[in-house]
């Protein structure tokens, strides 16, 4: 009986030192954060319809990450109170190309691949100070549609900035 | 020789171009109870605080999309159609919007502002093609009818939905993605910045009260 006893609180106090230990604050970081339309460098040619499509993709892992309380439409006004914990991503597409169907086909190794570079600013709403500087460069199979390669990118510059921001202190 | 090529040709040809007439008339979804979608919002979207709170009014709402068939959100699968035209939809979320903000006026003839809204975008837009891309863009012409000034303020909202294999998860994920986007749209539009300057700017006129003539000295 007095093992069996002995037993219980062992599994009892590691259980709750394992509760303890992986009990993380999931409290999200930001009050606000609001994605901007990306613009693009001289000579990069993407229609129109991929920047809004990046845009939404964007909000929709800002959501997916819980980064931030609430993800805010572009242009919408913010409290002066809720300034300092809020964030706006702006960012410029520096490089596409489009690749080549026959080169990635017949060479292979990466050769021909369609690749996008992006450049982002992660800037605090109420002193414009930038919080992180982040590059994305996505490469994707020619054949795919050029919209795959937005999602992707989406997915790449939140997981950066997610990682940039967890380095620095709160 | 020739009439009987002519005759083969047309025994072979016609049911086939027949056939091909009445696939073509299949591929048309038409609505129906089952592929109609309800789309409104689910509660009002909270508005701004303005500092002087205008009493709005929802003039026209013009369908500026040129989509032949506004009602049809996707053709796939036999269709999904909305239950109302987007503009009415539009109307309503926006009245209901304002009127729990308290800044819907009784009528024209009271509001301080009134709009007429364009709208661009409703419904899907071309995504990926691993999601639903839902978009809803719209432009509100506000003006002051006191003034006659007025001043423009776009707003869109966009949403991204998952894919569905079964017909009915592709409705409802169809079905919340447009609610969203409204949602979302609705939101820019009543909380963004552009409204609040406009709303400045239409006021900062009416508030100035025209100074009565002076009486002419005897």
């Amino acid at each position: 009986m007095r093992i069996y006893s002995r037993f219980f609180l062992v599994a009892m106090s590691i259980a709750c030192t394992g509760t303890l230990a992986t009990g993380k604050d999931n409290s999200p970081r930001f009050k606000t954060a609001e994605a901007k339309h990306f613009t693009q460098a001289e000579g990069v040619e993407l229609s129109p319809a991929f920047g809004d499509y990046f845009y939404a993709e964007l909000r929709a892992e800002l959501k997916k990450a819980k980064m931030a309380s609430e993800i805010i439409g572009e242009g919408e006004a913010v409290d002066d109170s809720d300034a300092p914990t809020s964030v706006v991503i702006t960012g410029t597409i520096t490089e596409y190309k489009k690749g080549s169907v026959v080169k990635s086909a017949l060479i292979g190794f990466g050769a021909g691949l369609r690749s996008l570079k992006m450049d982002a600013d992660v800037l605090r709403r109420s002193d414009k100070q930038n919080l992180c500087v982040l590059h994305v460069h996505v490469k994707i199979d020619p054949r795919w549609n050029e919209k795959v390669m937005a999602k992707f990118a989406a997915q790449q510059l939140i997981k950066n900035m997610k990682s940039e921001l967890k380095a620095q202190p709160n | 020789m020739v009439s009987s090529s002519k005759f083969v040709s047309c025994t072979f040809l016609s049911p086939i171009l027949l056939i091909g007439c009445l696939s073509a008339g299949a591929d048309e979804p038409k609505p129906t109870p089952e592929n109609t979608i309800s789309v409104q919002l689910a509660e009002p979207v909270p508005a701004q605080k303005f500092e002087n709170a205008p009493k709005f009014w929802i003039g026209d709402v013009i369908d500026r999309s040129g989509n032949p068939q506004p009602m049809l959100v996707l053709k796939e699968r036999g269709g999904i159609f909305l239950d109302r035209q987007p503009k009415q939809i539009i109307r309503e979320a926006l009245e209901q919007s304002l009127k729990a903000a308290n800044l819907l006026a009784a009528d024209a003839n009271s509001a301080d502002l009134v709009m007429r809204v364009y709208l661009f975008q409703f419904g899907l837009a071309q995504g990926s093609g691993l999601d639903f891309f839902g978009k809803v863009e719209f432009t509100a012409m506000v003006k002051n009818p006191k003034t006659g000034e007025s001043s423009e303020v776009k707003a869109a909202g966009t949403s991204i939905a998952k894919a569905a294999v079964r017909k009915k998860n592709i409705q409802k994920n169809v079905q919340d993605d447009v609610e969203e986007s409204l949602k979302d749209a609705i939101r820019n539009f009543l909380r963004g910045q552009q409204l609040k300057d406009a709303v400045a700017k239409l006021r900062k006129g009416a508030d100035i009260v025209p100074a009565a003539p002076a009486p002419a000295n005897p």
